[in-house]
């Protein structure tokens, strides 16, 4: 499978093509650490890549189908049933991986009676997502050799549902940020111009699926930390309503914020994600039980349309000072389309929305501060050395660990909390909470979905924002639904007219009627024909020439190899399929479910 | 002006994160800045407004059996303890140096 191939299939065709038998999993999870090898040294996107945990789920995976079709093959022969259709087939697994931290987990690689909705899916996570066999960082000194412990609800269940795991992505330390620029491990280039920002906090999560490293990556979303690196990396990034998904596992910034979503090249890949991952879970106990179908949501706005949706628009959201006018334009073409559906517009106020970006910076730093005091140097965590006492090692180890955005937000936070403070800032932002939720609610009484802008302009280069209250306006279209804990979607819709970069809309729904969302997105992304897959791949192989396309040619070779070797026998080495900067880990990390490869470090 | 260098100083010391001079000088520039975009908080008319402490109406306790589920070991809470003596974590005296 070469990269073109591998980088057109979307989550419906994996799962359609593993089961024809089009290809398999291992040459999936294989194209995938080939993408890895040619673009991520100029990208950046991963801290971490895991290509043995995504290799060896590969071979359980291609092993599960191989049997289902045996089996399938024998009740027809008998008479008595046919193959489950595309999408739909349950499987049942025996392997065991012998982690030793069982008690929390379910590590078998394919759990029984998995519903494989995201079979053979090549996924990558954010650094903020405990899984077992990684280490989490989240892009901080302070976690550089955290060896996670157990593994996020969400990772869990992507797994679970068949996905490929290829490694961590980097992050904005903390997700304090915009940008990915104050990861403490290098930044993360946008593929479409390296001399610009992904975005952030999810900026890692961004740049793998526009490049096409994976089709699938996860992030989470506090202030716009998935909707605002999706627009700038045109893809589609999806955070659903608070409580939606599970944030168990995921290192905690702003708790009544906070939320994890996908991320994917087109509107049917995060609905499918987001149908694995969402759900009630005994061990967060905000998160909500789904009856939600995502995908179907999806289908349903591509095949039946919208017509008769009521989409509202917020006039005032133009007027603002920074937007940039080929975001106004963007905008007000996806209203032509809209129109076009049958969608009828309507003007909606959010009269209180002007307060969201204060009462953020009150209550994202204060639950940052609280989350933040559990690194006190005892448990897990940096510690600076030569301390006199165990007060002056915490200081000098959270001064040592925190890097400088992260400092300046705990102490925003701490002095927030502070006695006699309290009352003029956090319980006031609490209050102005309630009036900017109730906006949202008097619109969506006449609404089924708004469309905004995601962000005022498309992505900055490298150095040019340098004032973090500057950075902080970068967000102000997103702040507002973490605020309310409404659902928020990014679509790309082309390139800039002015700065070529990619500029998206946003369309956000009434609380737990993401629905609405996922089918307005998918009429509308059929209405324009876009690139969603940067140019990297490409200009990398020109630029390298030869170089790069020998370790892509040497891969195929060896995957023709492979297939003719196993016309003849079962072949399970798992260093042979290894592309050859993936051999390398493996061979120093020979469990695959303990892969704990040092992360980058640039 | 809200925070002189002295307060921030102090702000750092219950925040336990040690700062420099510069740091301290650098902090006290952000934190007024930042204090001074706050504004439009304290200058809303809320009497009588509730406030929301959580993004989700209606949410009530979730309860369930009271069974025991396995926990972590202590293996696995010290699995990555900075310092470690006989299971237990080792940390530098609570008592003695300088700070006291």
């Amino acid at each position: 499978m070469n990269f073109t191939e591998y980088a057109a299939l979307r989550v419906a065709d994996i799962r359609a093509g593993l089961l024809k038998g089009d290809f398999t999993a291992h040459e999936l999870a294989q194209a995938a650490g080939d993408a890895y090898q040619v673009m991520d040294g100029p990208l950046h996107a991963f801290l971490q890549p895991t290509p043995g945990l995504a290799q060896a789920r590969a071979e359980a995976l291609d092993q599960r189908i191989a049997g289902q079709s045996c089996d399938a093959a024998n009740r027809r022969q008998k008479g008595s049933g046919t193959l489950a259709p595309t999408g739909q087939a349950r499987f049942t697994d025996t392997v065991s991986t012998g982690n030793a931290f069982g008690a929390h987990t379910n590590h078998s690689l394919l759990p029984n009676n998995a519903d494989l909705r995201l079979a053979g899916v090549p996924i990558a996570f954010k650094d903020n997502m405990n899984q077992l066999g990684t280490r989490t960082t989240c892009a901080s000194r302070m976690l550089e050799n955290y060896e996670s412990t157990y593994t996020a609800t969400c990772v869990d269940r992507a797994l679970a549902a068949g996905a490929l795991p290829l490694g961590k992505l980097n992050m904005d330390e903390f997700a304090f940020g915009s940008s990915t620029e104050s990861s403490a491990f290098g930044t993360t280039q946008n593929p479409w111009d390296l001399s610009r920002v992904p975005g952030g906090s999810s900026g890692g999560s961004a740049a793998a699926v526009a490049s096409g490293i994976t089709t699938v990556a996860l992030g989470s979303d506090t202030g716009g930390s998935i909707r605002q690196p999706a627009a700038f990396c045109g893809v589609v990034g999806f955070k659903p309503t608070y409580g939606v998904v599970s944030r168990y596992g995921v290192v905690a910034f702003g708790s009544s914020l906070d939320q994890v979503g996908a991320f994917g090249r087109s509107v049917g890949c995060v609905a499918a994600a987001t149908d694995a991952i969402c759900g009630r879970d005994v061990r967060d106990c905000t998160s909500q039980d789904s009856a939600a179908n995502f995908e179907a949501a999806a289908l349903a706005g591509v095949e039946q349309g919208i017509k008769g949706m009521k989409i509202g628009v917020v006039r005032e959201y133009l007027s603002l000072s920074g937007l940039e006018a080929e975001v106004i334009r963007a905008l007000e073409d996806a209203i032509g389309h809209l129109e076009c559906l049958g969608a009828h517009i309507q003007e909606v106020e959010l009269p209180n929305a002007r307060a969201a970006l204060s009462a953020y910076y009150v209550i994202g730093p204060c639950e940052a501060f609280s989350n933040l005091s559990r690194f006190d140097s005892v448990r897990y965590g940096y510690r600076q050395c030569g301390a006199n006492n165990l007060n002056e090692q915490c200081e000098r180890s959270r001064a040592a660990g925190f890097g400088p955005e992260t400092i300046r937000r705990v102490m925003l936070g701490s002095y927030l909390l502070s006695s006699g403070v309290y009352h003029t800032y956090y319980y006031p932002a609490q209050q102005v909470r309630t009036l900017i939720t109730q906006d949202y609610q008097r619109a969506f009484a006449s609404v089924d979905a708004l469309l905004t802008p995601v962000s005022p302009r498309t992505a900055f280069s490298f150095g040019e924002i340098t004032d973090p209250t500057q950075m902080y306006l970068s967000d102000v279209f997103t702040i507002p639904i973490n605020i309310a804990g409404n659902g928020g979607l990014s679509l790309p819709v082309g390139l800039g007219s002015d700065s070529g970069l990619p500029v998206a809309v946003q369309l956000i729904g009434p609380q737990f009627q993401d629905e609405n969302i996922l089918r307005v997105a998918a009429a509308l992304e059929a209405r324009y024909d876009i690139e969603r897959l940067a140019p990297l791949y490409q200009r990398l192989l020109e630029a390298k020439g030869e170089d790069a396309y020998r370790v892509v040619n040497k891969r195929q070779n060896a995957n023709e190899r492979q297939r003719v070797d196993e016309k003849g026998m079962q072949s399970n080495n798992n260093e042979r399929c290894c592309p050859a900067g993936q051999q390398h880990l493996a061979a120093n990390n020979p469990d695959p479910e303990n892969e704990r490869g040092r992360a980058k470090d640039s | 002006m809200y925070l002189s260098e002295n307060e921030v100083r102090d702000i750092a010391t219950y925040t336990r994160i040690r700062l420099n001079k510069d740091a301290v000088r650098e902090m006290t520039v952000y934190l007024n800045e930042v204090l001074d975009g706050l504004k439009p908080i304290t200058q809303y008319q809320l009497e009588g407004v509730e406030p929301t402490f959580h993004p989700i109406a209606g949410l009530v306790n979730v309860m369930r059996d009271d069974v025991i589920h396995p926990g972590f070991s202590q293996a696995e809470a010290l699995a990555n303890a900075p310092d470690e003596q006989e299971g237990q974590f080792r940390i530098t005296p609570i008592l003695g140096g300088e700070g006291v």
